[in-house]
């Protein structure tokens, strides 16, 4: 009894809710004209964009492969790599900071600062993140340096780095293990050249268009609007993934485009095999 | 005689409530003896009270009582063999003597934005992350610790004795900083733990900072 009163009285409330908010029906006509106007400048705003989007579109279908911490990993990777490049130049006494490309900063160097500072503030005991390097070269660039500084030629450095490395007399970043399990010294010495040149003012490597040669692969997708490149490689004997990016972005800093891109064949960055089929997005 | 008993009683109850109510500043002590501690490091001051609200309760992130564990689990109270647990007067008494002497160093293990949420006064901001292994500046923050580099690795022998902190008993964030530190070679005798973190110390009413 109690119960259906209560009903009767909240659909009441309901009914009486209803009737007071429902609009009348030239407010009602208003609204939709609103809702034609709004759609029509949506419409007209979505106009060009297709066009806008689809350069982009690569990188937008990699996009649900990347894992969601390759970051520092990466980072961390390329940091290596290019400490060991400036800590070799700078032992044939060319001072390179440890990061040329000001655009990319180091979230662990960053952190790491600020970590720095704050010890710094309460000891006083003031140490710069990775800059003044006292801490001591690692072997391989040691040996680079001592080969360099011999004027040794590229054959004789890539033959004695990879016995040291063989020997486990040297560890060596993952990107540039090749796919026989070799050091690729060749991207290690262009990456030094590079920087280098970056250092003494040059201009940063230029972005080269590979569409032919053996292992890539061009595909052309026709859209609507206008045709998609894919391009792929495949891996080739004594590939690294530090030289894959060199061959299609002219820099090895850019190898984690293809590793992120690539992670569902890539366990890591060492890791690539002969006959892997990479997907290369486009920059 | 019942109304006398009752009228006994009432009276001891008014008394007890005038007795308990906060009459002055120093009305929330740290201890019965202790109303503030007082320290400075370098050239800073700082001063930890408790609030004097005694009808202050927690508010907000702090005062939550479940989170989703994986993530947020509890952590053991050994943080790892060697590293001793403390509680809050201890750890009153690392800043007041070991950090003010510039012995010691409290850390707090927690990411920057937390950090910047409140902090226990002058505590240094050493992200768990900045500490493990794959930071390839790890050495740096060693080293700006007290370890000293020689031939044969890092020799803490004179590094400072920490005490590391994070969000609380259900953080982990400590415990993977006291493991990547005694990872490094950071000795386990030279590291204790507050487990109970900002949110015991935010629940005793102790002064934090916004950094």
């Amino acid at each position: 009894m109690i119960r259906s009163i209560v009903a009767l009285f909240v659909f009441a409330v309901a009914l009486c809710a209803y009737i007071v908010i429902q609009p009348d029906k030239g407010g009602r006509q208003a609204n939709a004209e609103q809702a034609a106007v709004a759609r029509a400048q949506t419409d007209s705003i979505l106009g060009p964009l297709p066009d806008a989007i689809a350069p982009t579109n690569a990188a937008l279908i990699q996009a649900p492969m990347r894992n969601t911490a390759p970051g520092l990993a990466l980072e961390t990777e390329h940091a290596q790599m290019e400490r060991t490049a400036a800590n070799v130049l700078a032992g044939l006494g060319l001072n390179v900071e440890p990061n040329p490309n000001a655009d990319r900063v180091d979230p662990m160097q960053e952190m790491t600062a600020s970590v720095l500072s704050g010890i710094g503030a309460v000891t006083g005991n003031r140490i710069k993140a990775g800059f003044e390097a006292p801490e001591a070269k690692s072997a391989l660039e040691l040996l680079v340096v001592k080969a360099l500084e011999e004027g040794q030629d590229d054959a004789y450095i890539n033959t004695v780095v990879n016995a040291a490395a063989k020997a486990g007399e040297i560890s060596v970043p993952d990107i540039l293990v090749t796919s026989d399990g070799d050091v690729d010294t060749a991207v290690l010495l262009s990456s030094i050249i590079s920087q280098a040149q970056i250092a003494a003012g040059g201009p940063a490597p230029a972005v080269p268009n590979v569409t032919t040669g053996e292992g890539v692969e061009v595909r052309v997708v026709q859209r609507a609007t206008q045709a998609e490149q894919y391009r792929f490689y495949t891996v080739n004997q004594g590939d690294s993934l530090g030289a894959i990016a060199v061959k299609f972005y002219g820099s090895v800093d850019k190898f984690s485009l293809i590793y992120d891109a690539n992670r569902q064949i890539l366990s890591s960055p060492n890791a690539i095999k002969v006959g892997q089929r990479l997907s290369i997005p486009s920059l | 005689m019942s109304f006398e008993i009752r009228a006994f009683f009432a009276t001891i109850g008014v008394l007890a409530a005038i007795s308990a109510a906060p009459t002055n500043a120093q009305g929330v002590r740290i201890t019965s003896d202790v109303d503030q501690v007082a320290f400075s490091v370098g050239e800073q001051n700082f001063t930890i009270t408790r609030g004097q609200d005694a009808g202050a309760t927690l508010q907000g992130e702090f005062a939550k009582t479940s989170r989703p564990c994986p993530e947020f689990c509890i952590q053991p109270m050994i943080a790892a063999a060697g590293v001793a647990p403390l509680g809050e007067l201890e750890v009153l008494g690392f800043l007041e003597n070991d950090v003010s002497a510039g012995t010691g160093l409290l850390l707090d293990a927690r990411l920057p934005d937390w950090f910047a949420k409140a902090a226990i006064p002058a505590a240094v901001n050493v992200p768990f992350a900045a500490l493990a292994a794959e930071n390839p500046y790890q050495a740096d923050i060693l080293r700006a610790l007290g370890a000293v580099e020689t031939a044969d690795g890092l020799d803490f022998s004179s590094a400072r004795s920490l005490v590391i902190y994070d969000n609380g008993a259900w953080d982990e964030q400590a415990t993977r900083a006291i493991t990547a530190l005694i990872a490094a070679g950071y000795p386990p005798a030279m590291i204790k733990n507050y487990r109970g973190g900002l949110e015991d110390w935010l629940h005793l009413g102790l002064s934090v900072v916004l950094p």
